[in-house]
């Protein structure tokens, strides 16, 4: 294979693997304070919906802000079940999956007539960071990317901090790990779970939105495709901390690239082959992590 | 009768009128009279048998999916892969019937067909939900996600098979199978329908179900839900528990892959699970995880599906996807009446993930030593 198809396959995998960091994060803190949103896949459809609805009046960054409003108004929607109702979250989780996936298309269909052209919004367009983009390599891979790959860097490393540096990060990993002693010592559980999955769920909905807005500009029913799933895969392979998630993310995103754009070469294998890997693959992960998670598990059982 | 019940109750109907307003307020979205919107809805179901008989097609494979689903939810197994597991049984029941035909000839006769291609198809989707079962048991993986992934290597092993070695070779639009044995196809149930006799397996699914419901396993995965330990301790180990029952919902799966292709289809076509897997596991908790809820769940499912055509046609102007934002609200109002009637709906994290105290040290084994030496404690427990 050619160097510039290698090229080609790494910026495509930085930009697959955006999204997935955006939501990945955000569903870090959601596992880290003891809650699990099953409802991602849900939340991002609809924030590519609205991302793309709002882009088409307001342009790109307007698609995203509405992404991460359709994301805040769902997890608040799931607090309430989960919490005031005290409906299960589990199946909270697959029917906000459900009904996302429905309600986009609907909305979807009522907005573009099937048989009409679909409408295509402006996207974010890319960066060019002057000199650096013409490094080799590194040039169009780091330097020249879309505005929501260095938006996914800036906030994976606010979320590093908000985690590591906060109070907020203290009282969710708190929480997270013993809800009991957490409130003897004066946490609310409720009130930092609620605060976590507001947080996750904001970030679904723009990492939704970025699918949509920041390379595709527009929208197609059912296009998030399975990745809010890949999302809670990578966050257990992750060990729920912002680089493991990231790295998870970039794997995947590698992958996905390398499958999309590798069939074009003389690598014969069926295009199946290609399109199944990066979900084999991070099984294969999501089973090794498990096992070491096991493993150490036992290690401590062992010492203890 | 109890506050609770009357809660449960209340909540039952506040959920039903919240899910016909939203209803309402799509249809008005979308610039239409819900009126005739609704006259739409019941005409798509019942204007013709045909119809009826969609009502029917759509209902079975979902019914049966979420009947043998039962188990792994009591069990707090949350399996979304039937989707998965549908297709890889009707690979087998389709290749299964060919291979036949091969060995025998034309002269095959139908009950035979019948019953090599359903045990194909139950063996496939069990063999391909001991895989997730195994390795949840094992090392813990999350049967939500490992099921989830192999959903996407089944439909990748679909599209290869239609293109090479159970491909069609005649030139078709859509990659499909050759049409399968006349003698090997389901009789039809009502005629000018595509309604076949496959529904009589959902009786025999409930019929079965209602004796396993009777069994002392049924009771070790009830226990097993609530308090792990005390079923390791009466022999549900979580290695047993989870490979049991995810072996019924992946043979029931199977079972339906076979039926889409021998009742629907009449040969294998990348459309084979057509979301039945989902909605199958929609229906087992809008059920009540029970038989009758089950049937009267995939039925109405079916309808809104049917209807929704209807609907489509009547209108002009709403999607039929409108039934889908419907069954989203409507399993979103089960989660929630469902919190009133405690024990319907395992708690999920008995068998997503491996308890503190089991693992790799082995406590299955300690479990059994526990259970040999017979403490009075656990007993009593049990009896309780």
């Amino acid at each position: 294979m050619s160097g510039e198809l290698w090229i080609s396959i790494l910026v495509g995998a930085l930009a697959l693997a955006a999204p997935l960091v955006i939501a990945g994060i955000g569903e870090g803190f959601v596992e880290r304070a003891g809650r699990l949103n099953l409802g991602i896949e849900g939340m991002m459809i609809l924030g590519a919906f609205a991302g793309v609805y709002a882009a088409s009046i307001a342009g790109p960054w307007a698609g995203l802000a509405a992404g991460a409003v359709v994301g805040v108004v769902l997890g608040a929607g799931v607090n309430a079940l989960v919490y005031a109702l005290r409906a299960n979250e589990i199946v909270v989780g697959v029917a906000v999956t459900m009904l996302g996936l429905g309600l986009s298309t609907y909305l979807f269909q009522l907005w573009v007539p099937a048989g009409t052209t679909n409408v295509s919004v402006d996207t974010l367009g890319r960066v060019d960071l002057g000199p650096l983009s013409d490094l080799p390599v590194a040039g169009p891979v780091l330097f020249a990317q879309s505005p929501v790959v260095y938006a996914a860097a800036v906030l994976l490393v606010l979320m590093w901090a908000l985690a590591r540096l906060t109070r907020f990060g203290l009282q969710v990993r708190a929480v997270g790990s013993d809800p009991i002693s957490a409130a003897l010592r004066g946490v609310r559980p409720r009130a930092v779970g609620e605060r976590a999955l507001l947080l996750g769920g904001t970030l679904a909905g723009l990492a939704g939105a970025t699918i949509a807005v920041g390379s595709i500009g527009a929208f197609t029913p059912g296009m998030t495709a399975g990745r809010g799933y890949i999302v809670l895969a990578i966050v257990i392979m992750g060990r729920m901390t912002p680089i493991g998630i990231a790295l998870g993310a970039l794997l995947f995103g590698f992958l996905q690239s390398f499958s999309l754009l590798a069939q074009s070469t003389a690598i014969q294998l069926p295009s199946e082959v290609y399109a199944t890997l990066p979900y084999l693959v991070t099984l294969i992960v999501l089973v090794l992590t498990s096992r070491a998670a096991l493993r150490r598990h036992a290690a401590r059982l062992r010492t203890a | 009768m109890n506050r609770a019940r009357v809660r449960s109750l209340a909540l039952t109907a506040i959920v039903v009128v919240v899910v016909a307003a939203i209803a309402m307020a799509l249809i008005l979205v979308a610039g239409a009279d819900p009126l005739v919107g609704l006259r739409g809805l019941v005409e798509g179901v019942s204007s013709s048998p045909y119809r009826v008989g969609e009502l029917l097609v759509g209902a079975v494979p979902v019914a049966i999916v979420a009947l043998t689903l039962v188990p792994a939810l009591r069990a707090g197994v949350f399996s979304v892969g039937a989707e998965g597991q549908v297709v890889v049984g009707a690979i087998a029941a389709t290749a299964a019937t060919f291979g036949m035909r091969g060995a025998l000839g034309d002269a095959a006769p139908a009950p035979a067909y019948w019953l090599v291609g359903a045990v194909a198809g139950a063996l496939g989707g069990a063999l391909f939900a001991l895989l997730p079962a195994w390795l949840a048991a094992r090392w813990g993986v999350n049967v939500i996600l490992s099921t989830l992934l192999l959903n996407y290597v089944a439909s990748g092993s679909l599209g290869w098979t239609l293109r090479t070695w159970l491909a069609s070779p005649e030139n078709t639009a859509t990659p499909q199978s050759d049409a399968l044995p006349a003698a090997a196809a389901l009789p039809d149930l009502l005629p000018g329908t595509r309604a076949h006799v496959g529904v009589l397996l959902v009786v025999v699914a409930v019929v079965v179900f209602e004796l396993w419901r009777r069994s002392r396993h049924a009771t070790r995965v009830r226990v097993f839900a609530e308090r792990p330990a005390l079923a390791r301790r009466l022999g549900a180990t979580r290695t047993r528990t989870v490979l049991t029952t995810m072996l019924v919902s992946g043979a029931g799966a199977g079972v339906v892959g076979w039926m889409q292709v021998a009742g629907v289809n009449d040969r294998l076509l990348g459309s084979v699970s057509g979301g039945v897997g989902f909605s199958g596991l929609a229906v087992a908790l809008l059920g009540g995880l029970l038989p009758v809820g089950i049937a009267a769940a995939a039925v109405f499912f079916s309808a809104l599906a049917v209807g929704a055509v209807g609907m489509q046609s009547a209108t002009g102007t709403v999607p039929s996807s409108i039934a889908d934002v419907i069954k989203g609200v409507l399993l979103l109002g089960v989660a929630v009446v469902a919190a009133t009637r405690p024990g319907l709906v395992a708690p999920a994290h008995a068998a997503a993930a491996p308890p503190p105290d089991d693992g790799a040290l082995g406590a299955d084994e300690t479990a059994g030593a526990l259970a040999a030496s017979g403490e009075p404690v656990i007993a009593e427990e049990a009896r309780a």
